[in-house]
């Protein structure tokens, strides 16, 4: 049996007195797979990769991490699971005060690597990711395709062993998001979980990984290449 | 300890108003402790100069020369339990204090001035005054016994509740200082939610958001605790002056001035340490909830 990242169970969740975003949601998430997450504008994605990056508590439901039941879990030890996890927003949350290489190199310096070390690693990523040249900018001076792709590096520089992105190729043009896919799939081939939500079809064409559709609040595991 | 200011602190509004009340408060602060030890140094100072415990007065009047009252009242005293010395003030003395208080030119010997005899008691054998007054005005009705221990005590008390005022007012003051760091730093949490947001989603620890707001409470506390604890010496340095030009120099001696100089030196680490520790206190207990 492979080692499982995401186990939820009957996980619901709804905002205040607003309808149900999803109920009775179960899927597994193992080590190693890659998954799209599908679904309609105001579906839930985004609502559902906050449950998995640990920023939205359920109102129903379970979920473990890494083996470890998330909801039952001491608040103080959550940033340990968190450092496991990357994340691509789809708002970015980029520091505006914080130079590029500054902002991709955060989560090694939150993880107590020294920022001589990680400038260095964040160098090279942004090289990969076009912006070798940006990295003493400050993101209100980027367009959005370029946030994005710092969003993306800020995400994988640790190596993580999940990758959660919210639309993560909603600013880039074609080859842009083809190369940052690629990133996505070597950090899969090394072992990464990842789970990506997108409206792009032509993303979901050219890559075909299965996917995980919410439909009417219910969650559906799609086989590999079930186009839109 | 991480240093690296992840958090745009600096530009706070807070930060701008915390360092100036800090400096003021620590200028009271330091003022105000240095004043209490001063008070209790001149306590110290004043009791150990106190060796008598009582005078005794023999007025100079026409009838039995004093030089023999002062015998016989010597004499009663030298015999009395208790009593470790008695001995008159010496004339030369007595001319002297006169002068300081009238006047070079007045001439100490057309006046009559009164038999002083100093009382020592030993400490081990308590004396009753009542019934050595009656001895005495056995001798004369005119000696006077005066009891020093009853307005020393009196001095004494007011000296010791105007020291537990003086700390009291430091520590409202320190006091005053840690709940403005508290205040400005549950502000600076709320101006940075979002910061602190992003910082907590990619694994950042309470920990380690907390120390961004203890460095940099900690730079604020001790620039402005430095500069007001700086100013309070400059305050304290013109007070020893004017001292001294108004011929006191003895009441600010080097033994005080040296301990007054390690509280303006000491006051500024302490201060800011104990800003730091409420900040993180502060973001730890706001993280927490």
């Amino acid at each position: 049996m492979s080692e499982m990242i995401a186990q939820l169970v009957g996980v619901g969740h709804q905002y205040e007195e607003g309808p149900e975003i999803f109920k009775g949601v179960t899927f597994n998430i193992e080590k190693g797979s890659f998954h799209f997450l599908t679904g309609p504008s105001g579906s839930g994605k985004s609502s559902l990769l906050k449950i998995l990056y640990l920023g939205l508590k359920p109102a129903w439901g379970s979920i473990h991490l890494f083996g470890e039941d998330t909801l039952k879990m001491k608040p103080l030890l959550l940033p340990l699971l968190r450092q496991r996890i990357g994340v691509v927003f789809q708002e970015f949350k980029l520091l505006d005060h914080l130079k590029v290489v500054d902002n991709v190199s955060l989560p090694l310096r939150v993880r107590g690597l020294e920022a001589r070390r990680g400038h260095k690693q964040a160098q090279e990523l942004l090289d990969w990711v076009g912006l070798g040249d940006c990295i003493e900018a400050y993101p209100p001076s980027l367009s959005g395709g370029q946030k994005q792709r710092v969003a993306i590096a800020r995400a994988v520089i640790t190596r993580p062993q999940f990758l959660l992105a919210d639309e993560p190729t909603g600013n880039v043009d074609d080859e842009m998001a083809m190369k940052l896919l690629h990133l996505f799939e070597e950090l899969n081939k090394m072992g990464t979980a990842i789970v990506i939500a997108t409206h792009n079809s032509r993303l979901l064409k050219r890559f075909p990984y299965p996917q995980l559709s919410i439909r009417e609040g219910a969650i559906l595991k799609l086989p590999t290449q079930v186009m839109e | 300890m991480n240093n690296r200011q992840d958090l745009p602190l600096k530009n706070d509004i807070a930060a701008r108003f915390v360092p100036k009340i800090v400096a003021l408060m620590v200028y009271l602060g330091t003022l105000c402790f240095v004043f209490t030890l001063f008070m209790i140094h001149l306590t110290h100072t004043w009791e150990a100069e106190f060796t008598n415990d009582l005078s005794i007065e023999i007025p100079t009047f026409p009838g039995t020369p004093s030089s023999v009252l002062q015998a016989r009242v010597l004499h009663l005293l030298n015999k009395t339990p208790g009593i470790r010395q008695a001995a008159a003030v010496p004339q030369k003395d007595m001319a002297n204090l006169f002068n300081t208080l009238l006047g070079e030119e007045i001439n100490i010997d057309l006046l009559s001035l009164p038999v002083v005899i100093e009382v020592a008691f030993d400490g081990k054998e308590s004396v009753d005054t009542q019934i050595l007054e009656t001895h005495l005005k056995n001798i004369s009705p005119h000696i006077q016994l005066l009891d020093h221990r009853t307005w020393q005590s009196q001095v004494s008390n007011l000296i010791h509740t105007s020291v537990l005022l003086a700390l009291l007012i430091t520590f409202l003051v320190l006091l005053a200082a840690l709940a403005t760091t508290t205040f400005a730093t549950r502000t600076s949490l709320l101006i940075h939610r979002q910061i602190i947001e992003v910082l907590s989603l990619i694994g950042a620890t309470n920990s380690y958001i907390a120390n961004q707001f203890q460095i940099n409470v900690l730079k604020q506390g001790l620039f402005a605790s430095i500069l007001g604890s700086f100013l309070a010496f400059l305050t304290f340095l013109g007070i020893s002056l004017l001292l001294e030009k108004a011929g006191l120099p003895f009441i600010i001696n080097s033994s005080f001035f040296f301990q007054a100089i390690c509280i303006f030196m000491l006051a500024p680490f302490l201060t800011a340490l104990s800003m730091m520790l409420s900040a993180r206190w502060a973001v730890m207990k706001a993280l927490r909830s």
